[in-house]
């Protein structure tokens, strides 16, 4: 098991794997710096990002270069309406934490039970054929969906970090997450602001559905599964760095895929929520936060 | 004296009461419907295939009723959801016993039919699976028994046939951890060990994963003949997939959950060689089964999820018309106890589409028909008996 070969296709396929991650990782934690919530609607907004263009491949039979933008379309305004008429009307109301958490996750499951009506529960994948063709690297396969996983994560990631810092814009997410009211007092538009960053997490959220919906089945509740890895790696990284988050996600995945060298693979998700214990215990800067803005 | 010829006089009165009240209370029940309860998932990651059962159950309830129903009565399913979720199946028994008062009802997916035992052997109903195949299935109770060959039938056979004939003789068992895929792996190890062959990986996966990259590293490393997968349907295929794809390309058995046109058309040429049991004879082996899947066809404009199992779910029906029978040429009333003598007196049943179902304590045994793919089509590979 200890074959150079054989860690060298974990690590691989770990990466490819944790790529999907990266992408609702960055968008997860990009909101909580620049906003300041745990935004668990983007569980529900993951549901609807999927079964758009589930439902645009296979019931409009769209070609995908269609089915993503109609996902992008459709995600960003779901986006963007729960931010106008959902969580900008909790902070004019100086709302606690406590209802945004519960606004946020009430609304996800809301979304997922109206999707579940919709399309069943039954695993649906994007495409009829979950095989991606494998070429052989070094004695390593990789799979054009691990090529693509990969490069799509690099490139929103690339592009992410250009647009905070080499744009204006993306700066002005900056100072708002860094002190929104003084912000203001600059003439930046706190509420653009989220706006913004709806809309991008919007954008990462369909990139990641894509890459996800396309390697195995998902169901309605699924979303609500994802999105715990992404708190969790978000809680690693450090509330507001959102590439490290990234990051930490990456680390995740690869901790789940090497632990099948020393545990029984049924294990493997337990460590998961075994990070979330040990990152809400030994990491406390999240929970400080939390406890701040009550 | 007087009390001794009262309670005479009181007896022959009741006796003869009774005797004139039958054939009433018989035409009374003749005007009500006849419930039969089905437990099912309904919804859920299970639904593509118990929904399919349901159009099975549907058919067959059609049919007995077409030929003047049970008993005189026409038969109304009931029929709910259990999601393949234990706590639901407990749920529906509850519902089944203490709402729609029924004294027997069938059930499938070895989990719920596990968690419905207990209630079923508490309040003496007779409960059948119809669909599950942990072999401990024989062991739930005296209430509990099956009209469908648990993994002890299946796969034993299968696994027997993988080291006699096809010449396999180092196995890997990757299986889903629950209770479908525990005890039939087992049973798969036990029995190739026992035949003289070697397990060289005995895995399990989380029910949730979808990711099994590690699993399948430890059994490349390994290098066996040949890969049992013993999942359900919405994981089968992306172990297969992703096996295929990490350049693993022994050939692959698995038992009937795999027997599914989905699974062909999501994994393409990775299915090929691909080896399934079925449970129940196929279109050659009896006519009969050829004109229920042209009316599936008919009627469903796609091919059924699982056309074995839907075999068993259509003739639930029929079994329940022999039992029904059973009773009422015994004037027997309908109670859990009685319909357990029924099953256990009759014993041997006739059935259209599964042919003969002989009982044999709480198990049944049955032929094994072996089908693998060859041209993105399941064919016939052999028949063990």
């Amino acid at each position: 098991m200890f074959d150079p070969v054989i860690l060298a296709q974990i690590l691989w396929t770990g990466i490819a794997t944790a790529s999907p991650f990266v992408l609702l990782t960055a968008g997860f934690a990009l909101t909580l710096k620049v906003t300041g919530l745990w935004n668990f609607a983007q569980a529900g907004l993951m549901a609807i990002a999927f079964y758009t263009m589930f439902f645009a491949l296979n019931a409009f039979g769209l070609p995908v270069v269609a089915a993503v933008p109609l996902g992008v379309v459709v995600t960003s305004a779901a986006a963007l309406v729960i931010e106008a008429y959902g969580l900008q009307v909790l902070r004019e109301r100086h709302s606690g934490n406590l209802t945004f958490f519960i606004f946020t996750l009430i609304l996800s499951e809301f979304i997922i039970y109206v999707l579940t009506l919709a399309f069943g529960t039954e695993p649906q994948t994007l495409f009829k054929s979950i095989l991606s063709p494998v070429s052989i690297i070094g004695d390593i396969a990789v799979s054009d969906w691990d090529k693509v996983a990969v490069a799509m994560a690099a490139t929103g990631l690339a592009l992410l970090w250009g647009f905070m810092h080499g744009t204006r814009e993306g700066q002005f997410l900056t100072a708002v997450a860094d002190n929104a009211p003084l912000a203001e007092l600059y003439g930046i538009s706190a509420i653009r602001a989220y706006r913004v960053t709806a809309v991008i997490a919007a954008l990462f959220i369909v990139a990641a559905m894509y890459l996800i919906g396309s390697h195995g089945g998902i169901v309605p509740n699924t979303p609500l599964e994802l999105v715990l890895t992404a708190v969790i790696a978000t809680l690693l990284g450090g509330i507001g760095r959102v590439f490290a988050a990234a990051a930490a996600a990456v680390f995740l995945a690869l901790i789940q895929s090497f632990s099948i060298l020393f545990i029984d693979s049924r294990w493997q998700n337990l460590l998961l929520y075994g990070f979330l214990f040990a990152a809400i215990l030994l990491f406390p800067r999240g929970v400080r936060l939390i406890a701040i803005r009550r | 004296m007087t009390r001794r010829i009262g309670t005479g006089i009181s007896r022959r009165l009741l006796l003869a009461g009774a005797a004139l009240a039958a054939p009433a209370i018989r035409r009374a029940h003749a005007a009500e419907p006849l419930k039969i309860g089905n437990a099912l998932p309904l919804t859920g990651s299970q639904a593509g295939y118990g929904s399919d059962f349901l159009i099975g159950t549907k058919m067959g309830v059609t049919d007995v009723n077409a030929a003047g129903g049970i008993a005189g009565r026409t038969v109304e399913l009931v029929a709910l959801d259990t999601q393949a979720e234990p706590q639901l199946g407990i749920n529906v028994a509850n519902r089944f016993i203490g709402v729609e008062k029924l004294p027997m009802f069938y059930s499938s997916w070895s989990q719920v039919v596990k968690a419905q035992a207990p209630v079923a052997n508490r309040e003496k109903v007779l409960l059948i699976n119809n669909g599950a195949n942990s072999p401990e299935i024989a062991t739930l109770g005296d209430y509990v028994y099956t009209a469908f060959p648990l993994a002890e039938v299946d796969v034993t056979k299968l696994a027997r046939y993988v080291y006699t004939v096809l010449g396999k003789r180092r196995a890997a068992v990757l299986y889903i951890n629950n209770d479908t895929g525990i005890d039939a792996a087992k049973l798969y190890r036990d029995t190739f060990t026992a035949a003289g062959g070697q397990i060289v990986v005995f895995e399990a996966y989380d029910p949730k994963a979808t990711e099994f990259t590690g699993m399948l590293l430890k059994t490349r490393a390994a290098n066996p003949d040949i890969v049992h997968i013993h999942g359900l349907t919405a994981d089968t295929p992306q172990v297969i997939a992703q096996m295929r794809q990490l350049g693993l390309n022994q050939r692959v058995t698995s038992y009937s959950a795999a027997y599914n046109p989905k699974l062909l058309e999501q994994l393409g040429a990775a299915a090929e060689g691909l080896i399934v049991t079925s449970l129940a004879p196929g279109v050659k082996d009896n006519p009969k089964v050829a004109t229920l899947l042209d009316r599936w066809k008919t009627e469903q404009g796609r091919m059924p999820n699982g056309l074995p199992y839907i075999q068993y779910q259509y003739d639930m029906i029929w079994l329940s018309k022999a039992l029904y029978e059973y009773l009422d040429k015994k004037s027997l009333p309908a109670t859990g106890d009685t319909l357990r003598e029924a099953l256990l007196t009759v014993g041997t049943f006739e059935l259209p589409m599964t042919g003969r179902m002989v009982l044999d304590g709480h198990r049944v045994n049955k032929p094994v028909y072996l089908l693998t793919v060859e041209k993105g089509a399941f064919v016939p590979l052999a028949t063990l008996t």
